[in-house]
């Protein structure tokens, strides 16, 4: 899976935004707020990725242990894909 | 009427809007070609940034605003098309009403139908009509100039054709709400870049809504933005100039 290509990822004011471009803009005109793990998820997602792939990279990245990675990952996928943001 | 419009002629214009030269290539009578009237200025060489629809992109745009006259079509598009052209000269537009008092600018945004109209037009009546004037009831630009923030009048106005060839400094942008009390207060850089998200043209093009974002980055670095919900009363505009000057 990974995120679909409309979406743009940028740092403004110190916070991760969010915001559809092309045609996806057309759908939904709204703008995502994204945490830092959330933030380092979606990039590691612009590639297609497993979810085992996402857990490993988390836990490279951060101090966490396996258990809550996995939960952090699971639930950020479960948000992305009711926001209709991911390519299976 | 439509046939009747598109036999008007077409005006092709030298214009100073926003501190750029602009070359417009507009149809004569239209709306736009009557508010930018006070926009024609003479200068040398290439314009920086030209504007201008032809007929097949404005047949395709009434087709999705049937609402709209040709003519109000030819406003609307020219406007976002300026607006987008504009991000590589690092300003945007924002949909609001700016008033200036004291040379700075106060910009007031929210939706359509909030009062921002309204509100401007309180400050002409408490701080005197002789000591304020509004830069641009609709949209105007917001350019980053080195250190600098100045917000321009465009001739994209909205409804009311308040407009003015001027650039002044940036004071503040206050996002309003009516309320039956008044009240202000100052707002994260956060709420202040979606704020300005929701009342900005969104460009559909990656290198556009990159450079946005990025001039959104660099101006809340600087600006403070506000919320207030006000009501009708005098006491709205002192309220906000108040809030606006801490």
């Amino acid at each position: 899976m990974k995120i679909k290509a409309d979406y743009m990822l940028r740092s403004v004011a110190g916070q991760n935004v969010v915001v559809p471009i092309g045609s996806a803009a057309l759908d939904f005109n709204g703008m995502i707020n994204l945490n830092e793990s959330g933030a380092f998820l979606w990039r590691a997602m612009a590639e297609d990725v497993t979810e085992q792939a996402l857990v490993d990279a988390l836990l490279a990245e951060y101090d966490v242990n396996p258990e809550v990675a996995k939960a952090d990952v699971g639930a950020f996928i479960k948000k992305m894909r009711e926001a209709n943001l991911i390519q299976e | 009427m439509q046939k009747a419009e598109s036999v008007l002629g077409i005006s092709k214009g030298k214009y100073s809007i926003a501190g750029l030269n602009v070359g417009m290539i507009l149809r004569e009578g239209g709306i736009i070609e009557k508010q930018a009237k006070e926009y024609l200025c003479e200068f040398e060489g290439d314009p920086q940034l030209v504007v201008g629809l032809d007929d097949e992109y404005l047949t395709a745009k009434n087709k999705i605003a049937p609402n709209l006259s040709r003519l109000e079509c030819e406003y609307m598009w020219t406007g976002e098309q300026f607006c987008t052209k504009l991000l590589a000269f690092d300003g945007f537009m924002l949909h609001a009403s700016a008033v200036v008092y004291e040379n700075k600018a106060y910009l007031f945004s929210a939706p359509s139908g909030t009062g921002k109209s309204t509100h401007t037009t309180l400050w002409r009546k408490v701080f005197g009509e002789d000591k304020t004037f509004i830069l641009n009831d609709d949209k105007p630009v917001i350019r980053l100039e080195g250190e600098q923030i100045i917000v321009y009048g465009t001739p994209w106005s909205g409804k009311t054709d308040w407009n003015k060839n001027v650039g002044v400094p940036l004071q503040g942008i206050c996002f309003l709400q009516r309320s039956k009390d008044n009240w202000i207060e100052p707002i994260s850089a956060k709420d202040a870049a979606f704020g300005i998200l929701n009342q900005t043209i969104r460009p559909q093009d990656s290198g556009s809504m990159s450079k946005l974002l990025e001039l959104l980055d660099r101006l809340l670095q600087k600006a403070t933005a506000y919320k207030m919900g006000c009501n009708m009363e005098d006491e709205a505009a002192i309220t906000a100039y108040r809030g606006m000057n801490p």
